[in-house]
C-alpha cells in the first residue's frame, strides 16, 4: 500500500508550489490514475514517490515504511518508466537489462531468464543486440517496461507511458499494463489521456495546482457530474450539459434551435469541468 | 542467493565502465593520449634537451609529473563527463538514485572505475615515455600512487557531475580546478621555484602529492607515506561530499 501524506513540494528559485499538501492512499493491486493538465504536479509527485525529489514537507510510506533515498528495502519494491527516455544510449537492449539485474543484485541466473521472458513478452527479442540509440521510440517504451519489470516490482510508477506512441502502439502497451495488473502489480500512472485513465484504471485522482481536486472511480466521478451530456453548438463554441439521465437531457435539448448532441458522459468531461472552470465551478 | 550489495554495487559499476569502454575504446585511447604526447614531444624533446631543474635530465622530472596529470585528467573525465551526461541528458542516472544500489558503494566503483581508466592511460604514456629516453625505478607503490590518484580525481567527477546544473559547468569546473593543478602541481617544474605563500597552497593540493611521490620514486626513493596517506584522505574526503551530495539534494 502506498500512503502519501501531506506532501507539500516547492521550488525556492521561482517560488512556486508544485505541490500543496496532497494526501492519497493507493491499496496494493489497484490501478490508480493521477489526472491532470501540464504543471498541474504529477511528475512531481512521480519523482517525489520515485525518490528523484525530495519533498519540502510530508512523507510517503509503502506498506508503513518511510520511503527515502537509504532506504534500498523500500526502493526494491518499486520500478519506474519515466515520462522521457530514459535508457543508455550506448547500451544494448542486453545490457540495459543486464545493468538493471545488477543494480537490484539479482543473480546473474535469474537475470538472464527473465530477460528471456521480458523482451519475448515485449516482442523484441529480434532486437536484442542493438544499440538503444538505434530503436524506435515505441520500441524504447517497452524495453523501458521490460527494464522496470525485470525486477519483479510490487509497484509499478509509469509517468506519461504513452505519450508519443502510436494508437497501435499505445493500445498494444495498455493490453501489456492490464495483464500486468491482472497479475497483482499496483500500478500508479499518471496521464494527460483521458481515454487512457477512463480504460485502465480503476480509481483516480484529478490533480490541480498541485492539490487533489478530486478523488474517486472513473465511474463515481461521471455518475456525480451527470452520466448523459448534451453538447450544443452555438456559432463557433460548444457547450456542453450535463444530466442525470435521458429524460433530463431531451427535456434540455428539446426546446433549443442550435444543432446539439447526445451522448454519454466521459472522465474527459470531468476533467474539463474541473480543470477547465477551476475548482469552485464544481 | 543475493551477493553483499556493496560488493555488487562495485563490480557493477565495473561492469558498466568495461562496456562503456568496450563501446569507443579506440576513441578513448586516442583522446587520452593526444595531450601527453603533446607535452612529451614540446618538453621533452622541444625544451627538454636544453634545460635541466635538477641533476637529472628534464625528461626523468618530467614523465612522473605527466603520468599524474594523465591520471588525473583521465580519471576526472571518465567519471564526470558520462555520469553527468546520464544524470542531465539521459537521465539514466534517475535509475541508479531509484535502485536499492548503495550509494558510498556506487561512487567508490565510480572512482575505482575512473582510476583504472586513468591507469591505463598512465601505462601507455609510460610505455610512450621510454623511446623519449625517460629512465625510472618502477614498483608496486608507484602504481598504488597511480590508483590513489585516480581515484581522488575520480570522486572529485562524481562531486562536479552531480552539483553541475549543465554540461558546460564540467568544462567550466575543468578550466577552474583542473586546468591550474595540471600546470602548478609539481608537474613541470620544481615547487621551490615558487614564492611561498603559492608554494604552501600548491602543496595542499593533491596533485602535487602524486606528482612529488611519484618522482621521488622513479628516482629510486621509498614511497612517501605521507603523499598516500594525504591521496588516501583526499579520496575519502570527496567520497562523501560526493555521497552527502547525492543523499541530500532536493532535485537531482
Amino acid at each position: 500500500m502506498i500512503e502519501i501524506c501531506h506532501v507539500s513540494k516547492r521550488y525556492p528559485q521561482s517560488g512556486t508550489n508544485a505541490l500543496d499538501d496532497v494526501s492519497l492512499t493507493i491499496e496494493s493491486g489497484a490501478f490508480f490514475g493521477l489526472l491532470g493538465p501540464n504543471g498541474a504536479g504529477k511528475t512531481t509527485l512521480i519523482s517525489i514517490l520515485s525518490t528523484l525529489l525530495l519533498p519540502s514537507a510530508g512523507e510517503i510510506r509503502i506498506d508503513g515504511e518511510t520511503l527515502g533515498r537509504r532506504r534500498g528495502d523500500i526502493k526494491r519494491k518499486l520500478a519506474l518508466i519515466t515520462q522521457h527516455n530514459s535508457l543508455r544510449s550506448d547500451m544494448t537492449l542486453d545490457q540495459i537489462m543486464e545493468l538493471q539485474g545488477r543494480l537490484y543484485g539479482i543473480p546473474q541466473e535469474r537475470i538472464l531468464r527473465r530477460r528471456e521472458e521480458l523482451l519475448a513478452f515485449c516482442a523484441l527479442t529480434g532486437h536484442r543486440n542493438k544499440t538503444v540509440r538505434r530503436l524506435s521510440g515505441g520500441m524504447k517504451r517497452k524495453l523501458m517496461l521490460c527494464r522496470a519489470l525485470l525486477t519483479d516490482p510490487e509497484i509499478l510508477i509509469l509517468d506519461e507511458p504513452t505519450i508519443g506512441l502510436d494508437p497501435a502502439s499505445r493500445r498494444q502497451m495498455w493490453d501489456l499494463l492490464r495483464t500486468l495488473n491482472r497479475q497483482g502489480l499496483t500500478i500508479l500512472l499518471t496521464t494527460h489521456y483521458i481515454e487512457e485513465a477512463e480504460s485502465l484504471c480503476q480509481r483516480v485522482a484529478l490533480i490541480d495546482q498541485g492539490r487533489v481536486a478530486r478523488l474517486d472511480t472513473p465511474e463515481n466521478l461521471i455518475r456525480l457530474l451527470g452520466p448523459v451530456a448534451v453538447d450544443v453548438f452555438a456559432g463557433d463554441h460548444t457547450q456542453s450539459a450535463f444530466f442525470p439521465d435521458k429524460e433530463a437531457a431531451l427535456a434540455y435539448a428539446g426546446g433549443r434551435s442550435e444543432p446539439i448532441l447526445l451522448r454519454r458522459t466521459t472522465l474527459e468531461d470531468v476533467f474539463l469541468t474541473q480543470v477547465g472552470r477551476g475548482l469552485e465551478a464544481v | 542467493m543475493r551477493q553483499n550489495p556493496i560488493v555488487n554495487a562495485v563490480v557493477t559499476v565495473l561492469w558498466e565502465k568495461w562496456v562503456e569502454f568496450r563501446f569507443e575504446w579506440k576513441k578513448i585511447t586516442a583522446s587520452a593520449l593526444v595531450s601527453p604526447l603533446l607535452y612529451l614531444i614540446a618538453l621533452g624533446w622541444g625544451l627538454g634537451s636544453a634545460s635541466a631543474v635538477t641533476e637529472r635530465p628534464y625528461i626523468d622530472f618530467l614523465v612522473p609529473g605527466i603520468l599524474a596529470l594523465t591520471t588525473m585528467n583521465t580519471s576526472f573525465s571518465a567519471v564526470a563527463q558520462p555520469l553527468n551526461v546520464q544524470r542531465l541528458f539521459e537521465h539514466s542516472f534517475d535509475h541508479i538514485i531509484i535502485s536499492p544500489t548503495p550509494m558510498p558503494a556506487y561512487i567508490f566503483g565510480q572512482m575505482l572505475g575512473g582510476s583504472l581508466r586513468g591507469m591505463y592511460s598512465g601505462v601507455l604514456i609510460l610505455l610512450l615515455s621510454f623511446p623519449f629516453g625517460a629512465s625510472m625505478c618502477l614498483s608496486p607503490a608507484f602504481f598504488l600512487v597511480m590508483l590513489l590518484n585516480g581515484m581522488t580525481f575520480g570522486a572529485l567527477g562524481v562531486m562536479a557531475a552531480v552539483l553541475a546544473s549543465t554540461h558546460a559547468d564540467i568544462t567550466r569546473f575543468s578550466t577552474f580546478v583542473i586546468l591550474p593543478m595540471t600546470f602548478l602541481c609539481n608537474t613541470f617544474f620544481p615547487l621551490d621555484r615558487v614564492p611561498g605563500a603559492v608554494q604552501t597552497l600548491i602543496r595542499l593540493l593533491p596533485l602535487t602529492h602524486a606528482s612529488g611521490s611519484l618522482r621521488s620514486m622513479a628516482y629510486g626513493a621509498a614511497p612517501s607515506l605521507l603523499s598516500l596517506g594525504v591521496l588516501a584522505l583526499y579520496a575519502a574526503a570527496f567520497l562523501a561530499v560526493a555521497n552527502l551530495v547525492v543523499l541530500r539534494r532536493k532535485n537531482l
